[in-house]
């Protein structure tokens, strides 16, 4: 079930985007992932980089996942593989929940090129499969996301502090690394929905799910 | 010193094993100086971070296998656990 697809263009060459891709964690827009692990990495024979990463998300709301699922635990994980080909520009990633896929499965794939008359600027295409089996879910979570996506989208220019700088990583590469958090990780980012919204969403979703990887 | 910031800018990410969270500090350190410098400029031979990333490599194998965390289609997961369809 296709839910969410959009493009972006980001006002930064693709080098630079990429870079910020890499390590766009930590991130003051989503405290909830707490962990970033390279479980494999390495370069093919065309001098593709492929990388296989761990996410480590913490729930928003520890005492609402105990009730809801009935234990302690309030780590959630997704699996993220991405190849980067810099020949050709391309860096694409596929990811995906690793746990609570009792509930809601969610797989996104993201793909970034240099735009096609600006060499300034990089193309973000994105789609996002949101996988949940029950009556009417599909448009309560369609819902759900594009608010959380607009919410987002608001915030874009809040002034938030940038963290240490250096001359790896300046004020500009903060935004950056915020930006792209903005147009990507669905999954992380519904568990960084607050309140009501959460509860409302778990609630409603006490089904069977069937995993369906897009990647 | 410059590569002290950027030592602390990575240093607020954990890993999934508290173990390997220096290790992977370390790792990332010595990846993203190496990706942005060589890698993205066309040089993708002599990777100097295989060391530190098998030491890493090692720990986390170990945290992920502790913890059942269920990474599919990675090698080195010795047992082929089903994904378990539990309601609720």
């Amino acid at each position: 079930m296709r839910v969410w697809s959009s493009e972006h263009v980001f006002s930064h060459p693709w080098d630079t985007v990429i870079k910020a891709a890499m390590r766009k964690y930590p991130n003051p827009m989503n405290p909830c992932v707490v962990g970033v692990d390279v479980l494999e990495r390495s370069v093919d024979a065309q001098g593709r980089l492929h990388s296989l990463r761990l996410l480590s998300t913490e729930w928003g709301l520890p005492g609402l996942v105990r009730a809801v699922l009935g234990t302690g635990r309030t780590m959630t994980y997704v699996q993220e593989r991405s190849v980067v080909d810099p020949a050709e520009k391309r860096m694409e990633l596929c990811s995906a929940n690793l746990t609570l896929t009792n509930v809601v499965s969610v797989s996104e794939r993201l793909v970034y090129t240099p735009h096609p008359e600006n060499a300034g600027r990089t193309v973000l295409t994105q789609e996002a499969v949101i996988t949940v089996r029950g009556i009417g879910l599909g448009s309560h979570l369609e819902g759900l996301m594009v608010n959380t996506i607009a919410s987002n989208a608001k915030k874009e220019d809040l002034a938030l502090p940038d963290g240490p700088s250096s001359p790896w990583r300046t004020p500009s590469d903060a935004r950056l690394e915020r930006q792209l958090l903005f147009h990507s990780d669905v999954f992380a980012k519904l568990l960084h929905l607050q309140g009501d919204s959460q509860k409302g969403f778990l609630d409603k979703h006490r089904f069977l799910v069937t995993f369906r990887s897009y990647c | 010193m410059p590569s002290e910031s950027a030592a602390a800018a990575a240093a607020a990410m954990n890993s999934v094993g508290e173990a390997c969270t220096d290790m992977k500090r370390e790792y990332d350190q010595c990846f993203n100086r190496w990706f942005a410098e060589k890698f993205l400029k066309g040089d993708g031979s002599g990777d100097p971070c295989t060391d530190l990333f098998k030491r890493y490599q090692q720990c986390v194998q170990k945290a992920i296998k502790e913890k059942e965390i269920p990474i599919e289609g990675l090698e080195f997961m010795g047992h082929g656990k089903e994904k378990p369809e539990s309601s609720s």
